[in-house]
């Protein structure tokens, strides 16, 4: 049945988006600018600014050895974490569609993923200390168990804890969207292929994976976007081992060396947005979501 | 401007959206006040697109809507004295019965005592007073109808409009919900418009049915007139019912014209809507499913148009037996033969039979 | 499934068993790996913290680490009455505050931008795009830009300016994303029904779009709350001078080596648990009443 909404135009639309450019414009554009016309200005060394238009903050960072450094290994991070988190929680939203019956059920479940995401993030990394730690729960059971002798370094403390506590994080990030999309598959054409003599496995490939296409771009542009700007996940989870880009210019605030700072962040934020960029052109974003 | 009566005139109705297809392509019709009329017609022929035009939620693209003698085109549906009901109800899910029956008064501003009083008053119309204080969600199709029916009549329209009411409801359901509905028309007394692409529905219980295709009226009339006397092939085809079979008229006697086929020969029609036929003209004409006697050749004979044939299909009906004859060209022949009469003798798949009607149950064509 | 046992030309290649057939009562074995690592998931993700909860519990004696030391409730009495450990009261009634302004707001906005979005309207792209963006940029590199404004234009930042628009930046996306959601099940004829019965534009929005989304406003407000009152990165750099929570944690992370860290994240997922309970509870009593779904019929 047509439905044409008879009634106030576009103009009313204008109105109701008022609100939301009014807040994003100032405290999301007006930042960014403010980053960017930074990057392009000497520092005195003081904290101060001498205005005049100057590329050598760029130059700076592109020169330097520990600017690829760092965005490798945050790009290292961001690969681990999104691996992990998309294999993990595929198959979690997998379970709770597919197999389990009751859908109220699922609901609970999925509910009872999610809440952690509820609470803090830095109170959630401070608690891997009495778990991963020397003398924490898990080396204590392996040597009591006789599995190790002496307590486990790489534990805590080191990439391998950085990459445990992003995937903590953002496993719920994957399984959201995923979960959304499954859900969505009408049901009649998994039976439709099971009819048609197809294995689960082949099922999961052809049809399952292919309808959750937008869950999973979803899901990798929060991941992908939460670990390229995170800093304090890596500082506090690798013991100060690792850095990563954020964290360079964090420091960089710390000295007062503004300039550099934005010509980082400026450089860091572009990557960030080409890269979801590249993730919405895979999927038409705006048409899934508004369906 | 006061909407005096439910009488309708749609003159000359055109809707379009993109300006070259039009869903509705020149309406004209007249609707007495209090009547029972059924738009009927398949998904698309722009049955509903009209009733949403008389609502008020869409407007022509050319032509006038007169309610009650007063031109609507441009009113609010509140200022029409109009109301509707929905197809899927559209019940509002958060209130129960009695707010969902008062909602109307309370957006006119209506005191709550007043609204309670007005709207137990209806609930006693509909015969739900139990059930006052329920969701939604906890009545059943049926009682869902009936609130949404009175939810559209507490404000005293002058029409009401109903866009497709029946469909979502189960064969049973549905048959004791039309009586509901005829009988609710009566009760308050103003008109109906109903939507439908059932045909038994239509004619159950429309004063008039009025029926579509493409945007565009075929037949208006009294539903005996409609089923019993189609003026084409899409209404007789689309009634139901009816044998529709085309020939070539081989010479004229009288007011009558013998046609012929391949497949038929000497089957006598009135001329009726096509007096001015000549032979060689190609011709359609109806003669009703029960109408159509069969024999067995052995026995044949008589006035009656004799048109020799084979069983091909035999379904039981209950009351009657249909029986699928051959094509004649590309027309179905079918036969309504009433059961007792069918199993004093008969027929099996393949049996040769000669089906036979009188001239004057034979109708032409437009 | 039928195995063929007929000889001639069968194109359908008959296929093993292995991943089909059901065991017992119907589950097939793929139910049981999955099962396992579902059950191993939430151990895992609620694991560390149940550590902390556990042994924020501890006496005097506590440490950073198992095993447990003794049962008290110390090191709570310790944290809301001790200075050196910074200002965990004041900073916890700020983050209170700014997370019910922030939820108020971003659920107002979110709802008119979400009525805003059901229809085209020029710019609505641009729009989105925007949203997305405001959503992935960096939270550091939006606080500087913050505070570099600030300095330019001689602006002070604080808690209940500046942060709570650099928390508006990151909780409307979300919330106008969940809006996008709870809309798309929003039937049109319930507004022409509206209208239809001579409900004003006003009073269709209030007496009835609103009250039927309500399930999904309360969950925009969870949204709200609860990403403002863990929202860390954005407010780092635009709180100013006195703390939210989640800096003042930050702070103790890097200064304090005893257990009151712990029952201060008791105490604070204690508050987000409550706030969860509250809306989830809301949300399901409201559902359960309208029984949305295939109901009676």
């Amino acid at each position: 049945m047509e439905s044409k909404a008879k009634g106030g135009g576009s103009s009313a639309g204008w109105l109701l988006i008022l609100p939301l450019v009014l807040i994003l414009v100032p405290f999301f554009i007006v930042p960014i600018i403010g980053v960017v016309a930074a990057s392009f200005v000497q520092s005195d060394g003081f904290g101060g600014i001498i205005p005049s238009f100057t590329l050598d903050n760029y130059k700076g960072v592109f020169t330097s050895g520990l600017t690829y450094q760092l965005y490798w290994a945050t790009l290292k991070f961001s690969v681990f974490a999104w691996f992990f988190s998309l294999l993990i929680g595929f198959w979690i939203a997998y379970f709770l569609v597919f197999h389990v019956r009751n859908p109220l059920l699922a609901l609970g479940l999925f509910l009872i993923c999610t809440v952690p995401f509820w609470t803090s993030n830095i109170i959630r990394m401070i608690s891997w200390i009495p778990l991963l730690g020397k003398e924490g729960l898990i080396n204590s059971a392996l040597i009591k168990t006789h599995v190790i002798d002496q307590p486990l370094d790489v534990l805590l403390f080191s990439s391998l804890a950085v990459v445990i506590a992003y995937v903590h994080q953002l496993t719920i990030f994957m399984i959201v969207p995923i979960f959304n999309s499954m859900a969505r598959i009408d049901k009649r054409t998994i039976e439709a292929a099971r009819d048609a003599g197809a294995s689960r496995f082949e099922i999961v490939r052809f049809i399952v994976l292919p309808l959750c296409k937008t869950g999973i771009a979803l899901g990798s542009i929060f991941v992908v976007s939460i670990v390229m700007g995170d800093f304090f996940v890596v500082k506090v989870m690798s013991g100060g081992g690792s850095a990563s880009v954020v964290g360079a210019f964090y420091e960089d605030i710390g000295v007062l060396q503004y300039p550099t700072a934005a010509a980082s962040a400026t450089i860091l934020t572009v990557i960030v947005l080409l890269l979801v960029v590249g993730i919405l052109r895979t999927v038409d974003i705006r048409k899934e979501l508004t369906r | 401007m006061a909407v005096e009566n439910g009488s309708i005139e749609l003159a000359g109705i055109v809707k379009s959206y993109d300006g070259t297809t039009r869903v509705v392509d020149g309406v004209n019709l007249r609707i007495p006040d209090r009547a029972y009329c059924c738009f009927l017609g398949p998904s698309g022929c722009g049955k509903t697109t009209i009733l949403r035009m008389i609502a008020g939620h869409e407007d022509p693209t050319h032509g006038e809507i007169l309610i009650g003698g007063h031109d609507v085109v441009g009113l609010a549906p509140v200022e029409r004295r109009t109301a509707m009901m929905f197809q899927s109800y559209a019940l509002f899910p958060h209130l129960n019965v009695r707010d969902n029956i008062a909602f109307a008064l309370r957006v006119r501003g209506v005191g709550a005592q007043e609204r309670r009083k007005a709207a137990d008053a209806m609930i006693e119309k509909v015969r739900l007073t139990e059930l006052a204080d329920r969701l939604p969600a906890q009545l059943s199709g049926g009682q869902q109808q009936r609130v949404a029916l009175a939810r559209a009549a507490i404000t005293g329209p002058k029409v009401l409009l109903l866009d497709e009411p029946l469909s979502a409801l189960d064969e049973q359901l549905r048959v004791q919900m039309r009586q509901e509905l005829s009988r609710m028309q009566r009760d308050l007394g103003i008109t109906f418009i109903h939507v439908t692409h059932t045909q038994l529905e239509a004619i159950a219980i429309a004063d008039i049915v009025v029926v579509m295709e493409k945007g565009k009226i075929k037949q208006a009339g009294p539903a005996r007139d409609v089923y019993d006397q189609p003026q084409d092939r899409y209404v007789a085809e689309f009634l139901g019912g009816q044998n529709v079979l085309t020939g070539r008229i081989e010479r004229i006697e009288g007011d009558s014209a013998i046609i012929v086929s391949p497949e038929m020969r000497d089957v006598v029609v009135p001329l009726g809507v096509r007096r001015t036929a000549s032979a060689g003209d190609r011709v359609d004409f109806a003669i009703r499913r029960d109408d159509v006697d069969l024999v067995r050749p052995e026995r044949g004979g008589g006035e009656r148009a004799k048109v020799p044939s084979r069983v091909r299909a035999i379904e039981y009906q209950g009351n009657f037996v249909k029986v699928i004859l051959d094509k004649i060209g590309d027309d179905e022949l079918i036969a309504y033969v009433p059961d007792r009469v069918f199993y004093r003798d008969p027929f099996s798949v393949g049996d040769v039979v000669i089906a036979g009607w009188e001239k004057d149950k034979t109708r032409m064509l437009a | 499934m039928i195995d063929q046992p007929s000889a001639d030309a069968n194109p359908v290649p008959v296929r093993r068993r292995r991943a089909l057939a059901p065991s017992r009562d119907g589950r097939p074995w793929t139910f049981y790996v999955l099962a396992t690592l579902f059950t191993l998931y939430v151990v895992a993700l609620y694991g560390p913290m149940v550590c902390i909860y556990i042994l924020s519990f501890q006496d005097v004696r506590g440490g950073l680490v198992f095993p447990m030391r003794g049962t008290s409730l110390h090191w709570f009495v310790d944290l809301f009455t001790q200075v050196r450990t910074g200002d965990v009261k004041g900073a916890f009634s700020r983050s209170i505050r700014l997370a019910v302004v922030v939820t108020i707001i971003t659920v107002v906005i979110s709802f008119m931008s979400g009525l805003a979005f059901r229809k085209r309207f020029a710019g609505d792209s641009v729009v989105f795009y925007l949203m997305i963006g405001s959503l992935v940029a960096p939270g550091l590199v939006l606080g500087i830009g913050v505070g570099l404004i600030c300095n330019v234009l001689g602006i002070e930042t604080s808690w209940y300016t500046t942060a709570l628009g650099a928390q508006l930046s990151w909780t409307l996306p979300f919330g106008v994303l969940v809006m996008f959601a709870v809309m798309s099940r929003l039937n049109n004829a319930w507004e022409e029904a509206a209208r239809d019965l001579g409900a004003s534009a006003w009073q269709t929005t209030f007496l009835v779009i609103v009250p039927i989304l309500a399930p999904g406003l309360v969950a925009v407000a969870l949204f709200g709350f609860t990403l403002s009152y863990d929202e860390f990165t954005r407010s780092l750099l635009t709180a100013g001078s006195l703390n939210t929570l989640p800096l003042e944690i930050w702070s103790m992370t890097l200064n304090v080596t005893s257990p009151s860290l712990y029952a201060l994240g008791t105490v604070t997922t204690l508050i987000s648990f409550l706030i969860i309970g509250v809306c989830l509870g809301t949300i399901a009593r409201i559902q359960k009443r309208r029984a949305v779904g295939p109901a009676a019929h």
